[in-house]
């Protein structure tokens, strides 16, 4: 199988200005030499072939979006090479541009006052869509979602999940062979996410289309992606199969449930019953970071509720910063 | 991919335009407001162009309807910055929150996609303003017509409406390279007023300022000497039609400059 992208040893560097203070300051600005060095990538490799859905994770400031930059070709890489579909972006953007979708989650892309389907028409003029590509694409479009409420709705009406749905799918409007998604999640209910992550891997099943999918969401990966790549102050921590990951420290949930009674108390009585898992209480909350390798967090959930009047419960996925931070703590390669 | 053409260009907007204008119309009474209001910028302007020439009857050896001339002159000249290019009033904004970015995802040219997404309506009363204003003084002042007359009025014009363009074009971009820049676009917004003035009342400094350096005698009183005083023509009005053209290409890569190294280093 042949690379649709191809990364080799990119680090990206900003010279970040320390501005100073009012108009003489902004005027001053303009000479000024007083820079800090940010490396915001740092020395980072990885090919990625068409089709794949790619998870590419880290904290806030990781270096997620810069790198996603370099790729759509509007940020030039300080050194190493990048090359998507055999071209290289920042030279050819928009030529890069033709070949990829973008949605930088909670920026839309839309204009902002006109209906979707009028959006979709400009983007079909701009990007060259035959008219029957663009019919037989809004009709998959409504056999994934229901989009007909959505088609004639102003964008600046819609909710922030609707918005991201509709970006989403003016990303894929023009069959790109690559659609990047920068955090298209956050911020949304669990039914949108849901409803969105049922919609990309939809898109990509059938139009075998290459998704990079930038999140700090443990559950848009684990909906969507077989391989992940992991990123932590600009540099790779981890680049493989999230089965591989789960392999190595199991695959963990946080079960949160309130419970009538002492806090401390209970919290207390979990964790000896419990003493494989990690009790903690807080917030009129008690979380038991449950290791589904060992018992699955229903197992566990009905064994609590024998002993405990159980008021409410929430189910957590670990978190990113988590997952890295056993990474850092057990070394997975 | 070969480069689009002009054509391609020219359907788009028309596409974005005419969906842009019917949202607006949707809108009804924000529509009506708009255009109340803007029938009563332009009356205001008259109204104290008028007084002013109450107190007095000449300036500089320039008659009422000579002023009014370039007064109709100069607000046509700038209707197709108000028109077409309103968007660099939000270029700030846009670069200071970050969503500029979204503009640099499509393959087209950036400049035409950011500036195509807006486009004020309210020029065209300013537009249909001017051409009476025009019209009028032109008949007034006895100065005949012939169609070479009006090719040159047209050429003109156009040259004098790209030096505005240039001049919003350049000030707008200074958002790229410094915070609080909305002083630039401001102070040359407020330097416009000064366009429909004939640049010989100002003093000699002046004079080369509106000339040289914030060449906003190009909008309006070197190109309307052609057809106002076609016995005594300057050089420089002659060469408005290029200076125009050089002064609008260079502010359009200083723009595209800016929006590129903002990519690289910016916010
Ligand atoms: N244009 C820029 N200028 C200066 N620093 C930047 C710029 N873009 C990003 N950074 C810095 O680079 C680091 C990585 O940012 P980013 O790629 O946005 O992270 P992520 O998307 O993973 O949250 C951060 O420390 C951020 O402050
Ligand atoms: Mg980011």
């Amino acid at each position: 199988m042949s690379n649709i992208i191809e990364i080799k040893n990119i680090t990206k560097e900003f010279k970040v200005l320390n501005r100073r203070e009012g108009l003489k300051g902004s005027l001053k600005d303009l000479f000024s030499r007083d820079y800090k060095i940010v490396r915001a990538v740092d020395n980072i490799s990885m090919n990625i072939t068409q089709g794949e859905i790619v998870g590419y994770l880290g904290p806030n400031g990781a270096g997620k979006s810069t790198t996603i930059k370099m790729m759509t070709g509007i940020l030039e890489p300080t050194s190493g090479e990048i090359l998507v579909d055999g071209c290289i972006p920042y030279k050819n953007r928009t030529r890069n541009a033709q070949n990829i979708g973008v949605v930088f989650g909670q920026r839309t892309q839309l204009w902002w006052a006109l209906p979707l389907v009028e959006s979709f028409k400009i983007l079909k003029d701009i990007y060259g869509v035959t008219d029957k590509d663009y019919k037989d694409m809004l009709e998959l479009y409504q056999s994934l979602v229901d989009i007909e409420p959505l088609l004639h709705k102003p964008v600046r009406q819609m909710s922030l999940g609707q918005r991201t749905l509709s970006d989403i799918l003016a990303a894929f409007l023009h069959n790109p062979k690559i659609v990047f998604l920068d955090e298209p999640t956050i911020g949304l209910d669990v039914s949108m996410k849901a409803k969105i992550r049922t919609l990309i891997h939809a898109l990509n099943k059938e139009k075998n289309t290459t998704v990079i999918l930038t999140t700090h969401d443990m559950g848009d990966v684990d909906a969507l992606c077989r391989r992940i790549v992991i990123i932590d102050k600009g540099k790779m921590l981890y680049d493989n199969d999230i089965e591989h990951l789960k392999g190595f420290f199991g695959y963990y949930r946080t079960l949160k449930i309130r419970v009538s009674g002492s806090l401390s108390e209970t919290a207390e009585k979990i964790a000896a019953e419990f003493p494989e898992f990690s009790v903690s209480a807080n917030d009129e909350w008690i979380s038991v970071l449950v290791d589904e390798a060992k018992s699955t967090v229903m197992d566990v959930l009905s064994q609590l509720q024998k002993t405990y009047k159980i008021r409410d419960m929430q189910l957590e996925e670990i978190s990113t910063e988590e997952v890295i931070k056993k990474i850092y703590e057990e070394g997975v390669k | 991919m070969k480069r689009k053409s002009l054509g391609f260009y020219f359907r788009i907007y028309r596409k974005i335009l005419a969906q842009d204008l019917k949202s607006k119309m949707s809108y009804r009474a924000d529509f009506i407001i708009s255009t109340i209001g803007m029938i009563f910028t332009n009356v205001a302007g008259f109204i104290s162009f008028w007084i002013l020439f109450q107190n007095f009857p000449s300036i500089n050896g320039w008659g009422y309807y000579e002023m009014l001339f370039l007064y109709g002159f100069s607000l046509i000249a700038l209707t197709p910055v108000q028109c077409f290019f309103d968007n660099n009033w939000n270029l700030r904004m846009r670069v200071y929150s970050g969503d500029f970015i979204k503009y640099c995802f499509r393959p087209i040219n950036l400049f035409f996609y950011f500036q195509s997404e807006v486009f004020d309506i309210k020029g065209i009363g300013q537009f249909l303003f001017g051409l009476g204003t025009l019209i009028y003084s032109w008949n007034m002042l006895g100065l005949g017509f012939s169609a070479l007359m009006l090719l040159k009025m047209i050429v003109f014009l156009i040259s004098a409406s790209l030096v505005m363009i240039a001049l919003q074009n350049a000030a707008a971009s200074a958002c790229f390279w410094m915070q609080n820049s909305f002083f630039v676009l401001d102070f040359i917004n407020k330097m416009k007023d000064y366009a429909k003035y004939p640049v010989t009342i100002f003093s000699s400094i002046f004079r080369f300022i509106f000339t040289f350096v914030i060449p906003i005698a190009f909008i309006a009183y070197y190109p309307s000497l052609v057809i106002l005083r076609p016995d005594e023509v300057p050089l420089l009005s002659w060469l408005s039609p290029i200076v125009a053209l050089v002064f609008f290409f260079l502010s359009y890569k200083l723009w595209m400059f800016g929006a590129m190294k903002y990519n690289g280093t910016g916010a």
